[in-house]
């Protein structure tokens, strides 16, 4: 088996909406894969497809199960947290632990209670009883200590303060992630999570528009701040897209090499939300 | 697959606490009642009299009239039982959705099937195992209560109360009437199974109104009463006791239990239990309450709610 998870022409609709629409991909063993799109882009479908949660058209195996027909066996290694899947409040802290222990063939009790020492979650506690930034803090402990190899996280860190959220990513990193773990995360705060990311893929109107390699991203995208009287010569290169900043145009292009544009303004690797911003707006224009 | 299930049979008493509560208070509220009850009945020096009533009373009606206290005491579990049977049918498949709770739920390796089947397990089995547990500790502390008075009045509570109860047969006739009956009103169980996968709002009006509507929209379409006859039937009809006319039995003899010569009783000779196992009507029930299940499980699989 090579990819973990292999999505072929894979559409989902609600009605007359098509949210997913014909999305192919691959993600390898062993990523870090950071799904980016605007809301109603078709991002938590395509993730709740790779759950299981929904079923889809076209053919889509995750850890090489169909994830909707053989959803108790995916579960089995494969986490997520989600915006939307949140802890019961009535439960506490201890019943928790109890219960996946009873019920998750990879959970580990002692690590969870390893995880949860370091924090100041008691195990007599409810959930109810905990602020948000706690409860995340207890599911992170919870998924950590499963040996699964896929987690997927849906807007994991919202509405949380920026201490939670900084600690959350690198707990994530240090605890969770190694070489035979594989990550999906979608987020709004790009820049909080562009430096973990080993894949970019972002998707607009339920399409792929972008499906790169970090790494692979300077050789291919160029952003630059052309000088004034640069600006018609590097208009001949066909930017994809172009903004006003401080008065100075600053072009997004693709598969335009740097030494082309030399001298005609600041060069540099456009971040991941100008990046998508380009791949969005420029597409749409 | 059986170690799952009691997981999730456990998680059932801790979420929904009423579980337990419920039937805890309906046994405080009777103990406390029988009380101070005593303590009026100490007062008119009634107690005496009933003593010596009791005391020549023949044996077989002593045992009727203690049967027949302790039925009562049941009934009021088992009304409590069916009102908690309702609510927790009702909340099981709603609150996960409410409280939005559902994905985690399903983000751990346990199928809809298992996940519904262990709220059906908990109506159908754990709250009746419950409630009997709590009858039978609610008859002894009653009992033995009753037994210290008539002690302390230089009574005989050996003779008068424990070996004239029968205890085992009572007990045991309890027992399969709390099995038989939500087996009985399974079609009722699972009905409210599928409410509750399926209902955005008030579980409790949109399971009762169809009960109530269909037979009048029936009564005033077609002139028939089909629908609210099965209805009346299946809430009062049991083939436990062959129909009604048992259960009358049971009280006349019990309004007349001091002059109660006749044989032994047994309350589980006033059961059919083998009318009971094979009667259609039970297994028709029981297929209904399959197939509203088996709706409750498609749905919560299917259904998209976030």
């Amino acid at each position: 088996m090579t990819s973990l998870v292999s999505a072929h022409n894979v559409s989902k609709s609600f009605g007359s909406l098509r949210a997913v629409d014909g999305v192919s991909f691959d993600i390898e063993k062993g990523r870090i894969v950071g799904l980016i799109g605007p809301n109603g882009a078709g991002k938590t479908t395509l993730l709740k497809a790779v759950l299981g949660l929904t079923d889809c058209q076209g053919s889509l195996s995750v850890l090489g199960l169909d994830p909707f027909r053989q959803r108790k066996e995916l579960m089995r290694n494969i986490c997520f947290i989600a915006d939307v899947a949140v802890l019961p409040r009535w439960i506490k802290v201890s019943q928790l632990l109890g219960f996946l222990q009873d019920v998750h063939p990879n959970f580990s009790r002692k690590r969870a209670e390893e995880l949860l020492s370091q924090t100041h979650i008691k195990k007599t506690s409810k959930v109810r009883e905990l602020s948000k930034g706690m409860v995340t803090q207890l599911h992170l402990s919870i998924i950590t200590a499963i040996d699964a190899k896929l987690l997927v996280l849906d807007e994991p860190t919202i509405g949380l303060d920026i201490i939670f959220r900084k600690e959350f990513y690198s707990n994530l990193l240090s605890d969770y992630f190694d070489e035979e773990r594989t990550i999906i995360i979608t987020t709004h705060q790009v820049e909080e999570i562009e430096n973990l990311l080993t894949d970019v893929m972002f998707i607009n109107d339920g399409k792929i528009v972008l499906n790169s390699d970090m790494e692979a991203l300077p050789e291919r995208f160029v952003e630059l701040m052309a000088k004034p009287d640069g600006v018609e010569k590097a208009r001949q290169f066909k930017p994809i897209y172009e903004r006003d900043v401080f008065g100075k145009k600053v072009m997004t292009f693709e598969g335009v090499t740097r030494d082309q544009l030399s001298g005609l303004g600041d060069i540099r690797t456009p971040d991941i939300a100008d990046l998508f911003v380009a791949k969005v707006k420029g597409a749409a224009a | 697959m059986i170690k799952t299930q009691f997981a999730l049979l456990r998680r059932e008493f801790w979420e929904h606490r009423s579980l337990i509560i419920v039937p805890a208070v309906v046994a405080a509220m009777i103990t406390l009642t029988t009380l101070t009850g005593q303590v009026s009945i100490n007062h008119l020096d009634l107690l005496d009299m009933g003593i010596v009533g009791a005391t020549n009373m023949p044996e077989n009606a002593r045992a009727v009239a203690l049967s027949v206290a302790m039925i009562s005491l049941t009934s009021s579990f088992i009304f409590a039982m069916w009102i908690l049977t309702i609510f927790y049918t009702l909340d099981s498949l709603y609150a996960e959705r409410k409280d939005r709770s559902i994905l985690f739920w399903r983000s751990i390796p346990v199928t809809d099937f298992e996940t519904v089947l262990s709220k059906l397990l908990t109506a159908t089995i754990a709250i009746p195992v419950v409630t009997f547990v709590v009858i039978v500790a609610t008859h002894l502390l009653v009992l033995l209560n009753i037994s210290i008075w008539i002690e302390f009045r230089g009574g005989s509570p050996w003779n008068l109360i424990w070996t004239a109860v029968p205890f085992i047969d009572n007990w045991t006739a309890t027992l399969v009437l709390l099995l038989a009956l939500p087996l009985w009103l399974s079609p009722f169980i699972g009905w409210f199974l599928f409410v509750s996968a399926f209902t955005k709002r008030s579980p409790l009006l949109t399971a009762a109104l169809p009960i109530f509507m269909l037979p009048l929209f029936e009564k005033m379409l077609f002139d028939s009463s089909v629908l609210a006859e099965t209805f009346f039937e299946r809430s009062i009809k049991m083939p436990l006791f062959a129909g009604i006319d048992n259960m009358e039995l049971l009280f006349q003899e019990g309004e007349d239990f001091a002059n109660f010569t006749g044989a032994k009783l047994s309350l589980l000779s006033l059961m059919d239990l083998g009318s009971f196992v094979v009667s259609p009507q039970l297994w028709i029930g029981i297929v209904v309450c399959g197939i509203f299940c088996a709706a409750a499980m498609y749905v919560r699989r299917y259904r998209d709610d976030s």
